[in-house]
């Protein structure tokens, strides 16, 4: 298995700044309540990753979190129904394609600094497994930024796409049960309500020896064991759950995938929790945190290398093969 | 399989351990004049030194002995078995390796794969991978370091004793490199060398710097040496389009540190803020499936009767050809030297 490390740099205000979320936050957290209030729910008590009883994680502004004891992997506790969950989904999907989200104002900066190092990524993984003329599939809620740079990057002879929600549920029509190569899940399993179920999807569309590549938001990375659930970057419906980076192995490992890379190359971490106390200068930080996160740009980048290089940053990414390795 | 290993050294248990997770081994066996028994803990027969080995019973043998020993087991178990998988280096010196291939040759289909198993380890084939046309380019130079610091017990071990081993630092630590350098760069031929034996004295060359230039005119530099006290794996290669640096293996003791593969691409100031010096990724890596990738596949090779993908005789050929002729020119050196 391997861990990759970046020397990349920019800065959040280019990629997903903490003014332009909070709004975008207070919709979907709007609509995840309509979305609960509208009828019966669904309950999770019990931990995705190990089947332990849920423990108590707080709230983020009312709606529940539990915390998995094994793993620290933490998950929205109260959703609506998979039907609930899936147009749920679709309204944050468009809403992100709005123009009124920084998604829409940052377009070409999420394009450089986002998506273009993932196909890099992608690129790289698929030229070092020895993978060519493969054919790819993208999990998501459409529509998404990222199909048509995976579509136009050539890396594939052809790029399907699946809804996240129909793939874990097996609603899929016929006709959309291709076998591919790749897959691709970006922050896919944050959001669905049943990751494991995600998982099954795929590998029913997954060759044997295919890749899967996932990016998430890792509960175990900096910013989020400093901050919590303070964390303005954690919010369903986009964070239902937020797996540590060991949860999301074990989960990844019990479906049947072995793992080839396993990395956090987040450059932003730091960043974060700065631009949490700037908006909270309150916030319970130790004085060593502190410390950190007022340390000069070197200070900074060191640290954040360190983050990256031991697996400790928020932002992970994953590769992993259906099936074994070896013989 | 039945196989079967001579020498239980450090490579013997090593090579026992692999075969027992293989589901396609059915039994070992060992050979050693220091074993009596079968070692604790391993489900393995023990045969006498001395008796006549009963060819007949094994599918495949292991050489897994001291270097003097190397080439007489190789060729009569290439001629007996016909499937042989042989520790490097193959023989003490390029007399020994002659009369392996020449064995190897006289043998209609035989299977013999060599140790060569660097070639497998995840950065030297993620580096591979990113060359040439995985985005790098073609490769300008390669400069390789691998080295050990010996320790208080080096000058007792057989591998440093010329009549046992052949050679030093270079022949036992070295070929490893030079392979690696074979297989980034095709047939390689020695422009100079210089050997030394600065520290240990033990007759043989604890440090040997060997100058070497490919088929297309491409350099090569590598430095083996006994007396690195930091120990030390480095492989450099630079490109048309950036380079990559491979640094540290993945051992049991972790004395290389960890392995890592540096990959930069090359960008001037009109790419980059500062010239010469690029963004860099690195990739960690922490699982070495070498060992067992290498006996994996000499025993499908030998099961399906094709010659093996890696550790080939020709691979044999080329790193022995090298050793044999910085050899001969630091005789020759000596020659000279003594003469006036």
């Amino acid at each position: 298995m391997r861990i990759v490390q970046t020397q990349e740099r920019f800065p959040l205000s280019s990629v997903k700044p903490l003014d332009g979320l909070v709004k975008y936050r207070q919709q979907c957290l709007t609509a995840t309540r309509d979305a609960l209030a509208g009828g019966a729910t669904i309950r999770r008590t019990r931990s995705l990753v190990s089947g332990r009883a849920l423990e108590s994680a707080g709230a983020v502004e009312g709606l529940a979190y539990g915390r998995c004891p094994e793993t620290g992997s933490v998950f929205l506790v109260e959703l609506p129904p998979p039907e609930g969950w899936k147009r749920l989904l679709a309204d944050v999907s468009a809403l992100r394609r709005s123009r009124e989200t920084f998604h829409f104002e940052l377009a070409q900066s999420r394009t450089d600094n986002v998506y273009a190092p993932k196909l890099e990524w992608i690129r790289e993984t698929l030229r070092l497994q020895g993978l060519r003329q493969a054919r790819a599939l993208e999990v998501l809620t459409a529509p998404g930024s990222f199909t048509e740079l995976l579509k136009d990057s050539g890396m594939f002879t052809e790029v399907l796409t699946a809804d996240e929600m129909e793939l874990a549920h097996g609603l899929a029509a016929p006709g959309q049960q291709d076998t591919v190569q790749a897959v691709v899940l970006l922050e896919s399993l944050d959001r669905v309500d049943d990751p494991t179920a995600l998982l099954q999807g795929v590998a029913g569309r997954l060759e044997e020896g295919g890749l899967l590549f996932v990016t998430a938001l890792v509960s175990s990375g900096f910013d989020m064991s400093v901050l919590g659930l303070r964390n303005l970057y954690l919010y369903p419906p986009d964070r239902a759950n937020c797996f540590s980076l060991q949860g999301l192995s074990k989960l990844l490992s019990q479906e049947g995938f072995t793992l080839l890379e396993v990395s956090t190359p987040g450059v932003l971490d730091v960043e974060i929790v700065r631009a949490h106390l700037q908006r909270d200068p309150t916030l319970p930080l130790s004085a060593f945190e502190r410390q950190l996160v007022e340390a000069n740009d070197d200070m900074q980048a060191a640290f954040q290398a360190f983050l990256q290089q031991w697996g400790l940053s928020s932002f992970t990414r994953i590769v992993a093969r259906r099936g074994t390795v070896m013989a | 399989m039945n196989c079967l290993i001579f020498g239980y050294g450090y490579m013997g248990k090593l090579r026992a351990q692999v075969l027992r997770q293989h589901p396609g081994v059915r039994t070992i066996t060992i050979v050693d004049p220091a074993l009596a028994t079968a070692p604790a803990g391993l489900e393995a027969r023990v045969l006498p030194a001395s008796a006549p080995v009963p060819w007949d019973e094994f599918d495949a043998a292991f050489i897994c002995t001291p270097n003097n020993v190397t080439a007489d087991l190789c060729v009569e178990a290439l001629r007996r078995c016909g499937r042989v998988f042989c520790e490097k280096p193959p023989g003490r010196h390029w007399e020994d390796f002659c009369r392996i291939q020449d064995a190897a040759g006289s043998v209609a289909g035989a299977t013999l794969v060599f140790g060569f198993n660097h070639r497998l380890h995840p950065s030297i084939e993620a580096a591979k991978a990113l060359i040439g046309e995985g985005g790098l380019g073609d490769i300008l130079y390669i400069k390789g370091t691998y080295g050990k610091s010996g320790g208080v017990r080096y000058r007792e071990n057989w591998r440093n004793k010329r009549e046992i081993s052949g050679g030093g630092i270079l022949l036992d630590q070295g070929i490893h490199m030079l392979d690696l350098l074979h297989l980034f760069l095709g047939e390689l031929t020695v422009v100079d060398a210089v050997l030394a034996d600065s520290f240990w004295g033990c007759g043989v060359e604890d440090n040997a710097f060997v100058l070497l230039r490919s088929e297309r005119g491409v350099p090569a530099f590598l430095h083996s040496s006994a007396t690195l006290w930091k120990h030390t794996f480095r492989i450099e290669i630079g490109c048309r389009d950036g380079y990559v640096v491979a640094t540290g293996l993945l051992t049991k003791s972790g004395s290389y540190g960890r392995e890592q593969l540096v990959i930069g691409r090359r960008q001037f100031e009109d790419q980059a803020l500062a010239l010469g010096n690029p963004r860099e990724e690195i990739i960690h890596f922490d699982r070495d499936e070498s060992w067992e990738r290498e006996v994996y596949e000499f025993l499908a090779a030998a099961k399906e009767g094709r010659p093996a993908a890696h550790g080939t005789l020709e691979d044999a050929r080329r790193v022995m050809q090298v050793i044999r002729d910085v050899y001969a020119l630091e005789e020759r050196r000596l020659t000279l030297r003594s003469a006036r």
